[in-house]
């Protein structure tokens, strides 16, 4: 405890006496957390995007003209016993051509010399979200398929694929990004403790011939690290947050819809960046000091 | 409580010290001199592990500082309080903070470290120059403010390495009677000078170092 105290006695005056480089590293920390946030949040809102319209997504079964009352009860049993299934939508072949005629609206005419019933009665299925991935889907699909009394499944399987893409690789380029930003902190924080280190050089030395375990030399400059960290990620929330409100407020007057595209960041992400910003600085800090050698 | 047995120490190529073999009790207060560059402060070192010997073995304290591990020798240090040629203040601290440097490494509390500084400073006489930096010192009193970081956290061995070399002899006596001081209440202390006027007469013992050998080792 004792080592704490002083190792933070020796952060604060130090805090003070290098005040502007510790601002500067403290706003260049802040900037570059900023910068990772607003890629999470604004892949978070693409991502919720995207979720919002795969909850429509579907399956159309199409049935076989010459099905049985039997086999059509038991599929529609077997879709409404899956866990994977959402919803089940039965479309009798009469109900289809009044839709198809509804659809058409005043097109409609060029049903009017059909002799019979063309269209095929059917199943609508929705998939639980989890299972929204082309992969899964086309499973599913093909499982489904195999079933007696199924002539046909259609769904957008392009479509689908098309935005499990865009998702996925607004995913990895947060990941990539990300990264190189964090690395970028852990450099800027690297440089700046090793400056210090270099500064106290004397007085390390000192200390070390005086007794001081490597743990007494480290600790006042992983707390420095932990310190830049925390504060620059506190900035860095509070900037974001400020932003979002702000701008989501003026941007609403004028353009409602945009709302819909606009989520704000679950609280625990504000949590997340000054934490993320102090275990980042303080690996900095720690390779900055290096292996102590008596 | 320091015991060399063979030691050699080179540095590069060049041979140091060859095969030394001296032991100081506890309790003594010796002298080791010899030339410039004889390898005196390279002796002392050896004793604190700044400097490792290429072979031989060292025993101080009851340590064996061969079987040393890196990680150990900050206690070992802790044991051994070093009055620096060079004085090794720390210019943005006070006289009362370099002080207690050496108590803070161990850990202990303010109002200890409060209480145990301003007695040593007392000894020192230097009570009234506990709120200043070091630059505004004299020699003399700079080189008190190392014996009183040195003696501070009581150790059981005392090094000081030339620590009259910068000071006039009358400041010089006042040094050698703060060392005769701490000697008196156990502590082992050992001297290495090249002042001739520092152990004559004392009745210690005096370690000649010639030739990178002990060549005799005689009562000063």
């Amino acid at each position: 405890m004792k080592i704490v105290t002083y190792s933070i006695q020796t952060v604060m005056k130090s805090f003070w006496r290098e005040k502007w480089i510790n601002l500067l590293t403290i706003l260049s920390i802040s900037i570059g957390l900023s910068l990772v946030t607003t890629f999470i949040m604004i892949t978070f809102n693409m991502d919720s995007v995207i979720q919002r319209w795969a909850k429509n997504f579907g399956l159309v079964v199409y049935l076989n003209d010459n099905i049985t009352n039997e086999e059509e009860k038991t599929l529609e049993r077997r879709f409404s016993q899956d866990v994977e299934i959402a919803e089940v939508k039965y479309i009798s072949k009469e109900l289809a051509l009044k839709e198809l005629h509804a659809t058409l609206g005043e097109n409609a005419l060029i049903l009017k010399g059909l002799q019979e019933n063309p269209l095929p009665s059917s199943f609508e299925l929705r998939l639980k979200s989890s299972l929204l991935k082309p992969e899964l889907v086309k499973h599913k699909a093909e499982q489904i398929e195999t079933m007696a009394g199924v002539e046909e499944i259609q769904y957008g399987e392009k479509w689908l694929s098309s935005l499990y893409t865009i998702s996925k690789s607004m995913k990895l380029g947060a990941i990539v990004i990300g990264g190189a930003i964090f690395i970028a902190i852990t450099f800027i924080t690297y440089s700046t403790i090793k400056i210090y280190f270099y500064r106290r050089k004397d007085e390390i030395e000192t200390l070390k011939l005086l007794g001081a375990t490597r743990g007494f030399i480290r600790l006042p400059f992983l707390l420095e690290g932990l310190f830049m960290g925390i504060l620059g990620g506190v900035i860095s929330s509070l900037a974001i947050y400020g932003i979002y409100s702000f701008t989501s407020l003026k941007v609403v007057e004028f353009l409602p819809s945009i709302k819909l595209f606009m989520a704000s960041l679950p609280v625990q992400v504000y949590i997340l960046v000054p934490l993320a910003g102090a275990a980042v600085s303080v690996i900095g800090s720690f390779i900055a000091v290096g292996k102590i050698r008596y | 409580m320091i015991e060399f047995s063979k030691v050699t120490k080179y540095y590069e190529d060049d041979v140091i010290l060859k095969d030394l073999t001296f032991t100081i009790d506890k309790g003594e207060l010796a002298f080791i001199t010899g030339p410039s560059g004889a390898g005196k402060s390279t002796l002392l070192k050896m004793i604190y592990c700044d400097e490792r010997p290429d072979s031989g073995q060292i025993i101080v304290a009851g340590w064996d500082l061969g079987m040393l591990k890196q990680k150990t020798i900050p206690f070992l240090r802790r044991n051994v309080g070093i009055v620096f040629q060079d004085f090794r203040l720390l210019l943005n601290k006070t006289v009362f903070d370099n002080v207690a440097l050496a108590l803070r490494v161990h850990y202990l509390n303010a109002q200890s470290i409060r209480d145990d500084v301003n007695a040593v400073l007392k000894e020192v006489k230097l009570s009234h120059k506990a709120g200043t930096y070091p630059a505004h010192l004299s020699g003399g009193e700079q080189q008190r403010v190392v014996i009183a970081r040195a003696m501070v956290a009581k150790p059981t061995v005392l090094l000081a390495d030339e620590p009259t070399g910068n000071l006039d002899i009358d400041n010089s006596k006042k040094i050698m009677a703060l060392f005769r001081e701490i000697n008196a209440r156990g502590t082992t202390v050992l001297i290495a000078t090249h002042s001739r006027g520092l152990y004559h007469g004392t009745g210690r013992r005096v370690f000649f170092i010639k030739d990178h050998q002990i060549e005799k080792d005689v009562i000063g």
